[in-house]
């Protein structure tokens, strides 16, 4: 600590955010431990660490969000009362959630509105004084952004885009951004990217929650690494640190975390179609487009990938395959036999197995307990005995041999499944969907928001899936994952497939065929 | 197991503080707080006839408490047991006055199977408007209560009224002697061990088959079973369907059992008191089975209390309300009301 004296230099500039001894704890499971930190102003800093290290509670908490147990946050040297999220934004501080916060059925100038902080605003207003009052707003979100839209009808990059508008609205000096790439386009986090770096030539703080080295190495001047709740590293000079330190600063001391699992398909023999659309049509959902006539075919021993922006049809693609969603038109096959109409029930039967694009909400039953949810498909078809009378033991001991097996980590098979954390619950999926009698797998996301070794591991896995025979198709909004992973790769633009291509890839045919340039 | 010693104590906390603020409301009203207690003790156990009349209120509750417990376990809020319960009643005494002249056991057989079919009918209506149109079931089925209500009143003053009836409120004509399960006292062998088939039933269906797992999946995540395969639907139907079974069931036995005839009107609460037994039991079987025996006591000792002390029946009718209250408030701030089921609510 320096004594400023009257001759000496200036004293330090005062961090545009500064914590001290942060600590916060949901029961039994540390999410923050001793976390001090202090960011420097008008500079993009990123926080990293795998999933479950505490970035999203420590951003949390830096935003007002989420009172710490123990420690205090600083912004621009004055003191917030903890866990007061007005307080937080009345310092300039605000925030863009990973998932996105606007209500749907607003208007882009409604959302603007509501979320404004301003004291003292009047409770009644006038729509045309609300338009001018955007308009400016607006138009730096690029794009054609009209004040009128709903937000559900904004595609997804501009809606992250209004997320920023939104929080910056406030003359926010400090910006936090929570994994803003997740949902995002190569190009839409180029764009993210140039516009961060705009802010902060603007002079505001950026504290960017990312997951990727390769995006931290595009626009991070500082990088801070959480690992288990702590702060291991940083903020440290994104020029003075080699990729390498970063990595092992983030996965920290070896572990043999990466062993992948051996599956066994019931497909054996010669190649054959074990899952075929022909010309499926199919209405649009209130978010997404229907589809248009789709042909595609998933044979023995190939992953098939699909490409696209999100909203592109996808999610109606796997409910269809899943049986979830109607087909207005063309016939859905499974291993050569007519399901177009069979409800879910036979589908799984008959070898189909799904891991869907959210794992917290349709994955898993979050509240249920964790043998449970990996049970979950010995409640369809044919009971196995005469006297309907099960053994919960019996449930137990199977589920907890698969999750083992699995190296899924948990306290207790009776506790519910959301005391696991994200990787662990992609793994119980994982667990209850490979077990066998598996035919065709249709992976939606499986790898969306997992840290580095979860991401490998299954990965690994859909390989190995595929190596023993399965069939998978795996859509996906990680162009590398694509590529490494895919035999064939098709790509999904406005309900139909619109590009299909053979390995090796050309990441720029692809990108142009995402974007609808093919058309 | 900690959470589950937690629910029960902070049950029994909640029980106890309903006992405190009755005595204070008798205390200041200048009833003698210690004469109101050892009644209500002597009402529900000690008395002559009490713990029998203790158990025969016990068993309308439970049988429909149960029917909470399993519209719960698939996530459904069924607060229809009152009218379940009526039309139970009222299918019974149809077939029961409609079949005068037929052999008791089979006439007795046929009305229960009648009562289990109209409640389950009753309970049915707004489940399908649930699983089909994601109409909430909580009004949905709260309103068909008056509904039944209003068809008992029908039966009791119109077709099946007895004409020579004296008393202010219609009453239907009394069903044979011979069709009844027990005597006035309305415990018997006979329903005992229906009751006890019923409550062993319930259990292993709830937590012995795949029936049971597949409505504890659906009830915490509907769009997780559909993904799984499970057709939530069908799973929804059939929910409503046995629940409202228990209620009409509840209804059959007591036409039966105490009442031999129906009164406009009779045991009005009980299918409300339902659901508060199916939340003091935590939603459990074997807790509903204690809860029920808890408020039969205090119903028996609502009965009692007039006789011992000068007290207005209502004044332990006020312990029932200030535990209803309380259960609701922890019920409801612990579990915000879930979204509805909507067909295919799957936002990004």
């Amino acid at each position: 600590m320096t004594v400023p004296s009257p001759s000496g230099p200036a004293p330090a500039v005062t961090p545009a955010v500064r914590c001290r001894s942060l600590g916060v704890s949901f029961g039994a499971v540390r999410a923050l431990h001793h976390v001090s930190l202090d960011l420097a102003p008008g500079r993009i800093h990123a926080l990293v660490g795998q999933n479950g290290a505490g970035k999203t509670t420590l951003a949390k908490v830096l935003a007002g969000l989420q009172a710490p147990d123990s420690g205090e946050v600083h912004i621009a040297g004055c003191k917030l009362p903890s866990g007061d999220v007005r307080a937080a934004r009345g310092a300039g501080l605000a925030m863009v959630h990973q998932h996105f916060s606007l209500p749907p059925s607003f208007t882009v100038v409604e959302a603007l509105e509501l979320t404004a902080f301003r004291p003292g605003g009047r409770s009644v207003f006038r729509r045309a004084e609300l338009r001018r009052r955007w308009q400016s707003a607006a138009a730096e979100m690029g794009g054609e952004a009209v004040l009128s839209t709903r937000i559900r009808d904004l595609p997804v990059e501009t809606r992250q885009s209004l997320e920023i508008v939104r929080a910056l609205a406030t003359d926010a000096r400090v910006v936090i951004l929570d994994e803003p790439t997740a949902l995002l386009t190569p190009a839409a986090i180029d764009t993210l990217f140039e516009r961060l770096r705009r802010l902060r030539d603007d002079g505001v703080t950026v504290l960017v929650v990312l997951h990727k080295l390769r995006e931290v190495a595009a626009v991070a001047d500082t990088v801070s690494v959480l690992r288990d709740g702590e702060l291991v590293l940083g903020p440290s000079e994104m020029s003075e640190l080699s990729q390498g330190r970063l990595s092992d600063a983030i996965v920290g001391p070896a572990s043999g975390a990466d062993r992948t699992v051996g599956v066994e398909a019931t497909v054996d023999g010669e190649r054959q179609t074990l899952l075929e659309l022909v010309g499926v049509s199919s209405r649009e959902s209130a978010f997404e487009p229907g589809l248009r006539s789709i042909d595609l075919s998933v044979e023995t021993r190939e992953i098939v990938g699909i490409a696209g922006v999100e909203g592109n049809g996808q999610r109606s693609l796997v409910s269809v395959i899943a049986g979830l969603n109607a087909v207005a038109a063309g016939s859905v096959l499974l291993g050569g036999t007519e399901m177009t109409r069979a409800p879910p029930a036979r589908r799984r039967l008959r070898g189909l197995r799904l891991v869907p694009f959210d794992r917290n909400s349709e994955g898993i039953s979050r509240r249920a307990p964790v043998w449970l949810n990996q049970s979950a498909l010995r409640l369809i078809g044919r009971p196995g005995r005469r006297l309907p009378l099960i053994s919960l033991n019996q449930y137990k001991r199977q589920a907890t041999e698969a999750l083992d097996h699995w190296q899924v980590r948990y306290d207790s098979v009776s506790q519910p499944a959301e005391s696991l954390s994200g990787g662990n619950v992609q793994r119980l999926i994982l667990s209850r969907e490979m077990a066998p009698g598996l035919e065709v797998l249709v992976a939606a996301q499986p790898t969306r928001g997992l840290d580095f070794s979860a991401t490998n591991f299954v990965r690994r896995s859909l390989q190995r899936l595929r190596d023993s025979g399965a069939g998978v198709l795996l859509v996906s909004s990680d162009l590398d994952e694509l590529f490494e992973l895919s035999d064939r790769l098709l790509v999904m633009y406005g309900g139909t497939i619109v590009a299909r291509f053979e390995a090796p890839y050309d990441r720029r045919a692809v990108g142009d065929a995402m974007t609808g340039a093919l058309r | 197991m900690t959470g589950g010693l937690q629910r029960l104590g902070s049950t029994i906390v909640l029980v106890g503080v309903s006992f405190l603020l009755t005595a204070l409301v008798l205390w200041i009203s200048g009833y003698g707080v210690g004469d109101v207690f050892s009644g209500t003790v002597q009402g529900a156990i000690t008395a002559t006839g009490a713990a029998t009349s203790t158990v025969r209120w016990a068993i309308p509750l439970l049988l429909i408490g149960l029917g909470v417990v399993i519209g719960f376990r698939a996530g459904f809020f069924n607060i229809g047991g009152q009218g379940q319960f009526y039309m139970g009643a009222c299918a019974a005494l149809v077939v029961s006055l409609g079949w005068r002249g037929g052999p008791a056991t089979l006439v007795i057989l046929g009305a229960t199977a009648a009562a289990v079919l109209a409640g389950s009918a009753w309970s049915l209506l707004p489940g399908y408007l649930r699983v089909r149109f994601a109409t909430d079931e909580v009004l949905t089925t709260l309103m068909m209560n008056f509904i039944g209500a209003l068809v008992l009143q029908y039966l009791t003053a119109g077709p099946m009224r007895n004409p020579s009836g004296t008393g202010q409120t219609a009453a239907s004509e009394r069903i044979p002697e011979a069709f009844r399960i027990t005597d006035s006292s309305g415990v018997s062998a006979t329903v005992l061990l229906l009751v006890g088939a019923v409550i062993v039933l319930v259990w292993l269906l709830l937590d012995r088959t795949r029936f049971g797992l597949t409505m504890t999946l659906v009830g915490r995540n509907p769009t997780m079973a559909r993904w799984q395969g499970i057709d939530v639907s069908r799973v929804g139907l059939v929910t409503f369907g046995l629940s409202g079974a228990l209620a009409g069931l509840a209804g059959a036995v007591e036409l039966h059992g105490p009442g031999a005839r129906l009164v406009t009107g009779f045991s009005p609460e009980v299918g409300f008191t339902a659901v508060v037994v199916a939340l003091v039991g935590l939603l459990s079987v074997w807790g509903t089975v204690v809860a029920a025996i808890f408020f039969g006591g205090l119903q028996s000792a609502i009965l009692f209390l007039p006789i011992v002390t000068d007290l207005p029946p209502p004044a332990l009718v006020l312990l029932h309300g200030m535990v209803a209250f309380l259960v609701t408030v922890k019920f409801r701030s612990a579990r915000r009301r879930r979204a509805p089921l909507a067909p295919e609510a799957l936002a990004d």
